[in-house]
């Protein structure tokens, strides 16, 4: 756990210590910014964040690769990964370490949108509930982390950031296009088991304001199968 | 220490490492000296558990790589070819994230890296960024941190590449400084290095061991003749090879280069158990003091590493057609 925990913090602190890193926050938090000025700020409006919520999920599709595309990537390319895998860190400590730095990173990122809540409350009659405030943040958070494993995997098969960027973002554009053209086109057997499956549905449940635990339990465990393959990947390469 | 038995790794058909067995031991630098090629780099990255022997075993104080990779790993500081370093960390700050990715404990941190920082001599670069550093600096950041757990072995891979004269000495004189606490495993192709540097050498070619030894063993087992310089006035030279020509033990003579009215000359000799290098070096200055001629110089021209070198890897079957090719 400790060789974890020092994976992941330096990690973290990397994103702070690039240009890239702060221009991915720059970039999300101007965009979120224009959904949040452009659509939730119009006079006479119900004070709520929900068009906020959808608009940054959306924006969250490319900013995630963007995060993660150089979790393993740059390391095979520069070649610290090398001293890296010699350690003693086991495969999927260095995997989860640099996940969670990832997911800190992520987390953070959404932190300062939080003023938003705060811009509504001041300007409106009713104040934003806190209920739907923490749903409409899990409805970011909790996809955030899926997307965020998924790029994680892409960046522990290959050693060019670009391409790590363009298979995550076109992995989570493929799931999105499933999710929604599965209901039209799927047989009719098929549609509980990919309801079930959709996390298109299970958003839009968080937008909503419902805190709903099998959500959670759901967007955490289909995180965790693109973890054990990117840990696959790196003992795959020590196995040479 | 260091156990490597019979180790070889294939890359699908390509056979790279043959067969490399030797033992190394605390206080030891050992130097893995070949061509380009030669199987080095992957008899390291095998040694450091970055990827398992195909076939063979490896152990270090006992423990395997293979079975015990962790607690083995603890074990080893590894430098590899060119050092790789995050160039956004701070040369402190990378050396305490690698503190703790060894399991230092926080106690005993600050002390570790002191002492990392004081015998790579980085002290005053400390506080700067990695990316501003020179890449003498750089590799003495990738020396400390392999050196930061007190390795019982340090595997360093070429770090002398890529330096200048002045960084090649300091460089030397910090991996022998290192050689007091830990077994010193270094790969080169630079040959003076390796004289200069190692105790033992490992003469690998083809994934091949061909020679083990120290450097004055193995200038006597593969590099057996020896040779005398002899500086004569340009005017007596060709009296003088004549002469010495007919000393005993002397295989030939060249004639070298010619500067300021003096010529060199080199006389190669059979070395013999009845007739050491000084005995010959007598019997060639009487030869000379017979006919009156008075050398300005008369030294023994010792085989240097390089000449085993290429002496081994003439050798029939030192380099095999598949890798030639």
């Amino acid at each position: 756990m400790s060789a974890t925990l020092t994976i992941a913090r330096r990690e973290l602190s990397s994103y702070f210590r690039l240009p890239v890193g702060w221009f991915t926050i720059a970039l999300f938090l101007f965009l979120c910014g224009c959904v949040f000025g452009l659509v939730v700020l119009a006079p006479g409006r119900v004070a709520s964040l929900r068009a906020f919520f959808g608009g940054a999920g959306w924006i969250l599709l490319p900013v995630v690769p963007a995060i993660s595309m150089r979790l393993f990537s740059e390391e095979m390319r520069s070649g610290t990964i090398e001293p890296l895998i010699t350690s003693p860190a086991r495969e999927f400590s260095i995997v989860l370490g640099k996940f969670f730095g990832a997911g800190a990173m992520l987390a953070l990122m959404l932190l300062p949108t939080l003023l938003y809540a705060g811009v509504l409350a001041r300007v409106s009659a009713r104040p934003p509930e806190a209920g739907q405030l923490i749903a409409g943040y899990l409805s970011l958070l909790l996809p955030g982390i899926f997307y965020l494993s998924i790029g994680t995997l892409c960046s522990a098969l290959t050693n060019n950031q670009t391409l790590a960027f363009l298979a995550t973002l076109f992995v989570l554009l493929a799931l999105m296009l499933a999710s929604a053209l599965a209901p039209a086109i799927a047989p009719a057997f098929l549609q509980p088991a990919l309801a079930w499956i959709s996390f298109d549905s299970r958003i839009q449940d968080f937008a909503k304001g419902i805190i709903d635990l099998r959500h959670v339990v759901f967007f955490l465990a289909a995180s965790v199968l693109p973890i054990l393959l990117a840990g696959t990947a790196l003992r795959a390469r020590r196995l040479g | 220490m260091l156990d490597v038995r019979d180790i070889h790794k294939w890359y699908g058909p390509f056979h790279a490492v043959r067969g490399v067995s030797f033992a190394a031991r605390r206080g030891e630098v050992v130097g893995l000296l070949g061509p380009n090629g030669a199987g080095k780099t992957t008899s390291i990255r095998m040694i450091t558990g970055v990827f398992p022997p195909s076939r063979g075993s490896i152990t270090i104080d006992g423990l395997s790589i293979q079975t015990d990779p962790e607690a083995s790993r603890r074990r080893i500081g590894y430098l590899p070819e060119s050092a790789p370093l995050y160039p956004e960390m701070s040369v402190t700050g990378y050396l305490s994230y690698r503190a703790r990715l060894f399991g230092v404990p926080a106690a005993d941190r600050p002390g570790a890296i002191e002492r990392a920082l004081s015998l790579t001599s980085l002290e005053e670069v400390r506080r700067k960024r990695i990316s501003a550093l020179s890449k003498g600096f750089r590799q003495r950041v990738g020396l400390a941190a392999a050196a930061l757990h007190r390795p019982g072995l340090l595997v360093l891979d070429e770090p002398a590449n890529g330096l200048d004269p002045t960084q090649i000495r300091q460089m030397r004189e910090t991996i022998r400084s290192l050689a007091n606490d830990s077994c010193v495993l270094l790969s080169s192709h630079i040959l003076s290095e390796v004289e200069l540097t190692c105790d033992r050498v490992i003469v690998i070619a083809a994934g091949r061991v061909l020679a083990d030894g120290t450097p004055a063993e193995l200038r006597e087992r593969h590099a057996p003749e020896s040779a005398i310089q002899i500086e004569v006035a340009e005017s007596e030279a060709t009296a003088a090879t004549i002469a010495v020509r007919s000393a005993p033990g002397v295989a030939g003579v060249e004639s070298g280069k010619s500067e300021n009215g003096w010529r060199l000359l080199r006389a190669r000799l059979r070395t013999t158990k009845e007739a050491s290098v000084p005995e010959q070096l007598a019997a060639v200055a009487r030869s000379l003091h017979d006919i009156g001629v008075v050398p300005r110089m008369l030294a023994p021209d010792a085989p240097g590493l390089e000449r085993v070198f290429h002496s081994l890897l003439e050798s029939p079957g030192a380099i095999d057609t598949e890798r030639a090719a």
